[in-house]
């Protein structure tokens, strides 16, 4: 058995070898058909980044009328922490909000005389929001007109974020759309490559095959060095691919965590962590679409 | 050793290749299969060797039922069976000793076992000095003993011999013809598949005559009468 296998493989790298430019063209195309399905991780990563960032800036204003009791605000947060959007509340007491103004205002000397002629804190608290999700948001206001506070806030100040994650959300759902439709093509194309390797190389090897089974040649060894040469290829065609995807997201890392303001943008990182689960998964993937491939082009073409 | 019973092949539409040939060898025969050409007789050695399967009747080889032979068993078969055709049917980019070893590392042998038979078979068949030679460095006559050797080194059974003078002159197809008589003299019962007149009438070795894909003499000691 072990001879055999040892037999098998030198076949099989032999039509390599013989099939050389085929067998560039076939790594060439199934390298593509990973470099975009990697594309589409990249955006998948750098997708949930963005929303990540902008669901964590999100926040919703609530300021009150400056003559509400502290009683009142401390009610408002108390059931606002108990509602399950709610990830965070922050209270801003009137004396805060008058600090953070004049630490804001403090060389607009026009604003500062106004603030002095007032001569007491115009300011009332305020209260800071934190929701886990931008769609959470709307449930938050809505529940802010609990007739409890609701004559008690003046204003409630929040910006359609839920609309930009949507946007984010919509573009990125078009480019992966474009993405997995080119990564089909690619797929086809692919499968009908590697076929046409196999078909050919069945040609070339026509005289050899016919010996073969002439003197006794199993099936087996008759077929398994074509369906060893594609594992090799799609071995090669992933190899590639890490080469190529690692140092490009390492390129693109500082770009993208300067673009988000972070230390990280977490590519790396992803591409690290789940390296088995996305190179391996990628070639057990590649290695059936080719066996496929292969197996059909035998059963057509190698009469055994 | 080979046994035919009543076989018939027919090839679509309706072209018959051989119809109702019954024909008992017995181990270490010499016999030859003679025909005009298209009268069945490489029909029935592709039977022999299950390149064919019949549509009629039952054939066993060493009392093993190939009529209905599983295509898994086929390489077991062919083991066993020895085959050499007009054509030598060599690998041109392979050494006397690869080609004859080809057989052996394809069935899987072992590699001490390989330098262990392939020299001897080399030397059966007088070609011992010529290892290193490709096809095309040799004669006719030493390329079919290259596919001579090629056959036995599985220590065949049976040796189907089709046409095996058919490229040859007649120095070199008599030298054949001396090689398979050796072969036949150790135990390996010979199918030779001819229409050469003078090889088979100097073999004086049973003669099996094929006309419209019937036998229509078998005759021990017989000779070439069409």
């Amino acid at each position: 058995m072990f001879v055999s296998s040892y037999r098998v493989t030198k076949f099989a790298f032999q039509n390599f070898w013989r099939n050389f430019w085929l067998s560039i063209i076939t790594v060439s195309m199934l390298l593509l058909t990973l470099v975009t399905i990697n594309i589409l991780l990249v955006l998948n990563v750098i997708t949930d980044r963005a929303i990540e960032l902008v669901e964590d800036r999100i926040e919703v204003s609530v300021y009150f009328y400056d003559y509400t009791e502290d009683t009142t605000v401390s009610a408002a947060v108390a059931y606002l922490r108990g509602l399950g959007q709610v990830r965070d509340v922050e209270t801003v007491s009137a004396d805060e909000a008058y600090t953070q103004f004049v630490t804001r205002h403090a060389n607009d000397e026009e604003i500062m005389a106004s603030l002095e002629e007032l001569e007491e804190n115009p300011f009332g608290p305020s209260l800071i929001v934190k929701a886990h999700r931008a769609e959470d948001f709307t449930q938050i206001i809505d529940a802010l007109d609990n007739p409890q506070f609701r004559d008690s806030i003046r204003e409630k100040d929040f910006s359609d974020y839920q609309n930009i994650v949507e946007r984010i959300r919509s573009t990125t759902d078009r480019i992966r759309g474009f993405g997995i439709a080119l990564a089909i093509i690619f797929l086809l194309i692919a499968i009908l490559i590697v076929f046409n390797t196999v078909r050919i190389g069945i040609f070339i090897h026509r005289e050899e095959i016919g010996i073969m089974r002439l003197v006794g040649a199993s099936n087996w060894f008759i077929k398994a060095p074509f369906l060893l040469e594609m594992i090799l290829l799609s071995l090669i065609a992933v190899g590639l691919t890490a080469i190529i995807v690692y140092p490009t997201v390492a390129f693109i890392e500082p770009q993208l965590s300067v673009y988000f303001s972070t230390e990280s943008a977490g590519l790396v990182d992803y591409f690290t962590y789940n390296s088995l689960a996305i190179f391996g998964g990628q070639f057990l993937a590649l290695v059936l679409v080719t066996l496929f491939s292969t197996g059909l082009a035998m059963r057509k073409y190698l009469k055994v | 050793m080979i046994r035919f019973k009543n076989v018939s092949k027919t090839y679509p539409p309706n072209v018959i290749g051989v119809e109702g040939i019954s024909l008992h060898v017995k181990p270490g025969e010499f016999v030859s299969i003679v025909g005009k050409s298209g009268t069945g007789k490489s029909t029935l050695a592709k039977l022999l060797f299950a390149e064919e399967r019949p549509t009629r009747g039952t054939i066993e080889i060493g009392g093993w039922d190939i009529t209905h032979i599983h295509d898994r068993d086929i390489p077991l078969l062919r083991r066993q069976i020895g085959v050499v055709f007009q054509d030598f049917k060599l690998l041109p980019k392979k050494t006397v000793y690869e080609n004859v070893a080809f057989a052996l590392q394809v069935a899987g042998e072992r590699p001490h076992r390989i330098r262990e038979v392939v020299p001897k078979v080399l030397e059966i068949v007088n070609l011992e000095n010529k290892l290193d030679r490709y096809p095309n460095q040799l004669s006719g006559g030493e390329q079919q003993r290259v596919a001579i050797g090629r056959a036995l080194v599985h220590s065949p059974k049976i040796l189907i011999a089709d046409e095996p003078t058919g490229n040859l002159d007649t120095l070199n197809s008599r030298e054949i013809m001396d090689l398979l008589s050796k072969i036949n003299e150790f135990g390996t019962t010979i199918a030779l598949v001819t229409h050469d007149r003078d090889m088979v009438n100097r073999l004086r070795r049973r003669v099996i005559t094929l006309e419209d894909g019937k036998v229509v003499s078998d005759v021990e000691e017989g000779r070439y009468k069409l």
